[in-house]
C-alpha cells in the first residue's frame, strides 16, 4: 500500500492544526502504528512552526509546500518553503536536557523531538527554497 | 484543548483534554496561569486525557513550573498516556517535574 498527501499551506501557525488532522487521517487509512502517527504529527508540527517562527516575512506572506508519503516500510515527509535560508537540524539551539528548572532555557526542543523521533533528517536549500525531509520506518 | 479545575483543599488539579500545540499553547497558557488561585500550596496536572503535546505545550509547563517554583509552590503531573510520557522524556522534563502514574498517587504526594 502506498498513499500521498499534499498540502500547500499559508506561512501562519493557525493553519497547522488543520494539517495535523489531514495526517491523522491519513494515518489511519494506512494504518500507522500509534507511536508512528505522534512522531509524524509531532516532527511535522515543529518543522512547520519553525518555517513559520524564523522564515521572516509576515505571517500568510508565503506557503508551505507538505507532502507525507506513506508505504508499506516507511512515511517520507517533505517540507518546503521560500522563506529567509534556515537548516533547522543545525541553527536551532540545542537544549540543556540536565539544567533544573530553574536554569532550564526555553526553546529547542522542537527539532530536539524530530532529531530523536524520526529515524532521518535532512535539510537542502534549493533554488532559494529550504527543503527538509525526514523519515520514520515503520518496524 | 480544555483545562478543568477542581481544588482539593490547598491543592489545585488541573485536568487537561485534547490537544496542546502550537495554534492553541497561549490559551493553555492563560487558562492554567488563570486557573491557579494564590492560596495554592501544589499543584498537580492530570494529563490524563491529554492526547497530544508538542513543545509549544511543554514549554507553557514549564514556564508554570518556574513561576511555582518561585512561590514554593510544588508542581507535579499524572496519569500520562504513553506517548505523552515519551515526549515528556525526550525533553528530560521527567528529570525536572515529578511525575505519577495516578492522580491519587500525586494528590497523596502534594499532601
Amino acid at each position: 500500500m502506498s498513499a500521498t498527501l499534499q498540502l500547500r499551506i499559508p506561512n501562519r501557525i493557525e493553519e497547522l492544526s488543520g494539517v495535523s488532522e489531514a495526517v491523522e487521517t491519513l494515518g489511519q487509512e494506512e494504518r500507522w502504528e500509534q507511536d508512528v502517527t505522534y512522531a509524524i504529527v509531532l516532527s511535522l508540527e515543529e518543522v512547520a512552526t519553525n518555517v513559520v517562527r524564523h522564515g521572516g516575512g509576515e505571517p500568510g506572506s508565503g506557503e508551505i509546500e507538505i507532502e507525507v508519503t506513506s508505504s508499506d516500510d516507511e512515511v517520507r515527509v517533505e517540507v518546503r518553503d521560500g522563506g529567509r535560508a534556515f537548516d533547522p537540524f543545525h541553527e536551532a539551539p540545542e537544549p540543556d536536557l540536565d539544567a533544573g528548572v530553574e536554569e532550564r532555557k526555553i526553546g529547542g526542543l522542537g527539532v530536539h523531538f524530530v532529531k530523536v523521533l524520526m529515524d532521518e533528517t535532512a535539510y537542502s536549500r534549493e533554488g532559494g527554497r529550504n527543503h527538509v525531509t525526514m523519515v520514520k520506518r515503520r518496524s | 484543548m480544555n483545562v478543568q479545575v477542581e481544588n482539593h483543599d490547598k491543592v489545585l488539579v488541573a485536568k487537561v483534554e485534547g490537544r496542546v500545540d502550537s495554534s492553541n499553547s497561549q490559551d493553555f497558557e492563560r487558562q492554567l496561569q488563570g486557573a491557579i488561585g494564590e492560596d495554592v500550596k501544589a499543584v498537580v496536572i492530570d494529563l490524563g486525557q491529554l492526547a497530544y503535546i508538542s513543545s509549544a505545550g511543554l514549554r507553557v509547563v514549564l514556564l508554570v513550573a518556574k513561576t511555582l517554583g518561585q512561590r514554593n509552590v510544588s508542581i507535579s503531573l499524572c496519569a500520562l498516556s504513553d506517548p505523552v510520557q515519551s515526549v515528556f522524556e525526550i525533553s528530560g522534563f521527567n528529570r525536572i517535574i515529578q511525575i505519577y502514574d495516578t492522580q491519587a498517587d500525586a494528590l497523596a504526594a502534594a499532601g
